[in-house]
């Protein structure tokens, strides 16, 4: 447990002393105000009761539009993509793999490290909740519901970025790696608006993740889809587990 | 402390390590030698717990790697080749990381992390950022990383590599200080280095131990011939006609003439206490002078090791693998050669 500590802290540290960190940062919070001054905007156009009670900024912002999902495929592989393939790149991961610590606590620490990435993109759109509770009602529990689908959707996406990360000694292909899986997974959750066939459908339904946000962002805590995005999460944890493991076996 | 059996590591079909067996005693200081590529980096990566290997076993006091690897790794302070560290960290951070995830315990951190400081000599740097760090100190860093939980077993792959002659002298007698209180595995392709600090060296080439010994023995084993240096005015020609007289000359090997003075080694198998007088007894008879005759110690361990792996010198670094094999073997009949003369 402390040697997971250890190497979440050191990973956390050391992205915030990169300028990749606050380029990330910037760009990322640029884009968000972007996004909601536009459903913002949008939403101050319509007449007031003609629209359906549940629709409202906040629950568009989050996950109503592709400018929810687009930003986050971009941005999840810029944050763990370093995480092992820098490691390999430096060498480092010698030193780190003969303490006498297991190849778990290494891969677990640097996932603990992504999460706490994945938190800080989103810790500065609670502003976003203040500002529009500033001119209107919000519902405070559909806000958790929202944030904890967010939760939901990082730990599987940061995962899925491990595991590229596990994979390859270079960022750039890990960065693209993750972002074609995460762009596959993504287009397959679409195929529901797609197919006709109604098995078929709830099929990619389960796995949308736009369906997931969208029933978090309405206040609805839906436990079939955070068992899936928390056990995607553990399967791309343990996999890279194993990957760690198999470079010991490299030959 | 170290015992390793038979230990193999296969690279597809290629055999970087193929079964070496040694052991190293607790309190012993021991040297790798062996050619760039001849497989020490591997079978210390092997001795760490970073590779498996493919065959064979390791156990670390008694500890077995492949059981245990969390275990043994605790007794092991290693320094990997290069020695990887993260540019962005400062020394002390990088220190204080390395000691926690080593399972120093807190109270204990501080204390540890100003010990290896102070025997690493790196106190002066321990706030500078080590992206910042010449690579000598970036190495010395790595060497207060291998002490800084203070374990028994130190494994320090080419711990000298990127020093200037000062930080290796340095660096050489921090090793020497750790005779009988802790173990030391050292590798290196410099052999002045096994000299100095180890008390027992294993020579590997292409994979396999081909010699094992103390410096000294290794040294006197090869090669009974004495070898005289000289330094005249007078011609190689007339030099060498001059030695010719003497009994068992078995060679000459020209060094030269510079300034008008002829540098001439000659080789003698003769025992006897007086062959320097010989020498230059012959010389003077013949009518000749001298500047300067130095007998040479006996065969060097430079000399046993290029015996030992001097086919490595000129080739390629990729060859194919029958070849290798064929020249394994080769190696091995030029190591018995060496050993008969």
């Amino acid at each position: 447990m402390r040697a997971i500590w250890t190497i979440a802290k050191r990973e956390i540290v050391s992205f915030f002393v990169s300028p990749l960190a606050y380029v990330v940062l910037t760009t990322w919070l640029l884009f968000q105000g972007a996004v909601f001054w536009v459903m913002s905007f949008w939403f101050s156009q319509q007449d007031l009761g003609s629209g359906s009670s549940g629709a409202n900024p906040l629950s568009h912002y989050f996950g109503g539009t592709t400018l929810f999902y687009i930003p986050i495929m971009v941005y999840t592989p810029l944050l763990t993509m370093r995480l092992l393939a820098e490691e390999h790149r430096q060498g480092t991961i010698e030193p780190l793999l003969t303490a006498p610590v297991s190849d778990a606590a290494v891969v677990i620490g640097k996932y603990v490290a992504a999460m706490v990435f994945w938190t800080t993109l989103w810790v500065p759109t609670l502003m976003y909740v203040w500002l529009t509770s500033r001119y209107g009602d919000i519902d405070g529990w559909k806000i958790a519901a929202t944030y904890l689908g967010i939760f939901g959707l990082g730990a599987y996406y940061m995962a899925l970025g491990l595991l590229m990360s596990a994979l390859t000694r270079s960022q750039i292909t890990a960065a693209v790696l993750t972002f074609i899986a995460l762009g596959a997974f993504f287009i397959l959750g679409l195929l529901s608006f797609l197919v006709t066939d109604d098995s078929m459908r709830s099929v990619f339904d389960y796995m949308s993740l736009w369906t997931h946000m969208s029933t978090f962002a309405n206040g609805i805590v839906d436990s079939r889809y955070l068992t899936y995005e928390l056990s995607l999460a553990a399967l791309g944890v343990f996999l890279s587990i194993r990957a760690l493991e198999a470079r010991r076996y490299e030959s | 402390m170290i015992t390793v059996e038979g230990l193999t590591k296969r690279y597809g079909l290629r055999t970087a390590v193929d079964g070496i067996s040694f052991s190293v005693g607790k309190g012993e200081i021991v040297g790798f030698l062996g050619p760039n590529g001849a497989g020490k980096s591997t079978t210390l990566r092997m001795l760490t717990g970073f590779l498996a290997p493919s065959a064979g076993g390791i156990k670390i006091d008694g500890i077995d790697m492949l059981e245990k690897p969390i275990e043994a790794r605790r007794l092991i302070g290693y320094m990997p080749e290069a020695c990887p560290l993260y540019p962005e960290m400062r020394v002390v951070e990088y220190l204080r990381f390395r000691a926690e995830l080593k399972g120093v315990a807190s109270r204990d951190i501080a204390r540890r992390v100003d010990a290896a400081l102070g025997q690493a000599s790196v106190s002066e740097v321990a706030t500078r950022i080590i992206g910042q760090l010449s690579k000598g100190t970036r190495q010395r860093v790595g060497l207060a990383d291998a002490l800084v939980a203070d374990p028994p077993l130190l494994v320090l792959d080419e711990p000298t590599a990127g020093l200037d002659p000062n930080q290796i002298r340095q660096v050489r007698d921090l090793i020497k200080g750790f005779a009988k209180t802790k173990t030391v595995l050292l590798s290196t392709h410099i052999l002045p280095e096994v000299e100095a600090t180890c008390e027992r060296v294993v020579i590997i080439h292409r994979g396999r131990v081909v010699q094992e010994g103390a410096p000294s023995e290794l040294s006197a084993a090869p090669s009974h011939e004495r070898r005289f240096a000289l330094r005249s005015r007078a011609s190689q020609a007339a030099l060498e006609a001059a030695l010719g007289a003497i009994n068992g000359v078995r060679g000459f090997d020209a060094k030269g003439v510079v300034d008008g003075v002829t540098r001439l080694v000659v080789r003698i198998a003769d025992d006897s206490d007086d062959l320097p007088e010989r020498v230059f007894a012959a010389v003077a008879k013949a009518g000749l002078t001298l500047r300067e005759l130095t007998e040479a110690k006996g065969a060097s361990l430079e000399d046993v090791f290029s015996q030992l792996t001097h086919t490595d010198a000129a080739r390629p670094a990729v060859a194919s693998d029958d070849e290798d094999d064929d020249e394994d073997d080769d190696d091995d009949e030029d190591a018995k050669g060496g050993a008969d003369e």
